[in-house]
């Protein structure tokens, strides 16, 4: 439980510095100047991956939910629990694979759905997903070496648990590598 | 060296070919109308490609349109 603690700590803290970090990097370019009334139009790129990053947190979050209220230990033992956290896990990924999809539809079409600017801002999305994973690891490594102080004592639960929060950190942070990549720009 | 932007006159060019609409030459080049804006309001550089083709839809060359200035 503390160390599921802590990496949702961890995490928090990942996302502030992003946050910050976003703000400074519009502060230095022009303001965007719209008519009144008039809002910035958003590209299909755009809104494909604020839905797909909304519709991949939920079950994700849903999942850690349960694997925290369960607790490791029991979400290991209890085939239903487990079932219910892969489940919604695999749900993420399905729409994490929709998303790919449709990308590759739209670069096969080549009909200016995408145009060279999405292209650029997919192209620098993944630079988030090291340092989402690194964080990750290192929440894991701090909170793992906290609680079980003694040599050989980390139950293998916790291995399978680094997993799915690394794979799951990956996707979420190339998808709001899109997001972010559309606000900075 | 001194930091350079580019500036253009998309905007001007725009009005002086029929008030084109921006969804209008974004259509025309194949990019998205948030394209056309970020690049108007000096936020996107676009590459050499697309500017060739909105050089070519309004009928001048990419000199004419972008200009390159440096900052003091």
């Amino acid at each position: 439980m503390k160390v599921i603690l802590l990496s949702i700590i961890a995490l928090g803290a990942a996302f502030a510095v992003l946050s910050i970090a976003v703000r400074r990097a519009q502060r230095r370019l022009p303001p965007i100047e719209l008519a009144p009334g008039e809002r910035l139009p958003t590209t299909p790129l755009q809104r494909l991956a604020r839905w797909c990053l909304l519709l991949t947190l939920l079950p994700t979050l849903a999942a850690a939910a349960v694997v925290a209220y369960h607790g490791p230990r029991v979400w290991w033992d209890s085939d239903p629990v487990r079932l219910t956290a892969t489940g919604l896990l695999l749900v993420a990924l399905g729409v994490f694979a929709f998303y790919g999809v449709r990308i590759g539809i739209w670069t096969a079409r080549d009909d200016g759905t995408l145009d060279e600017r999405d292209r650029a801002i997919l192209a620098s999305a993944p630079a988030g997903q090291a340092p989402a994973m690194i964080v990750t690891l290192a929440a894991w490594m701090i909170g793992l070496i906290g609680a079980y102080p003694g040599a050989g004592a980390v139950p293998k639960v916790f291995l399978y648990l680094i997993f799915w929060s690394c794979l799951m950190m990956s996707v979420l942070a190339l998808l709001a590598g899109v997001v972010i990549g559309y606000r900075r720009s | 060296m001194a930091k350079a932007t580019i500036r253009n006159d998309i905007r001007r060019l725009r009005f002086e070919h029929g008030e084109m609409t921006q969804q209008a030459l974004a259509e025309r080049v194949g990019c998205t109308r948030q394209t056309i804006i970020m690049l108007e309001q000096g936020r996107y550089v676009p590459s050499l490609l697309l500017a060739l083709q909105i050089a070519k839809v309004f009928g001048t060359t990419v000199e004419a349109i972008f200009t390159l200035e440096e900052a003091r």
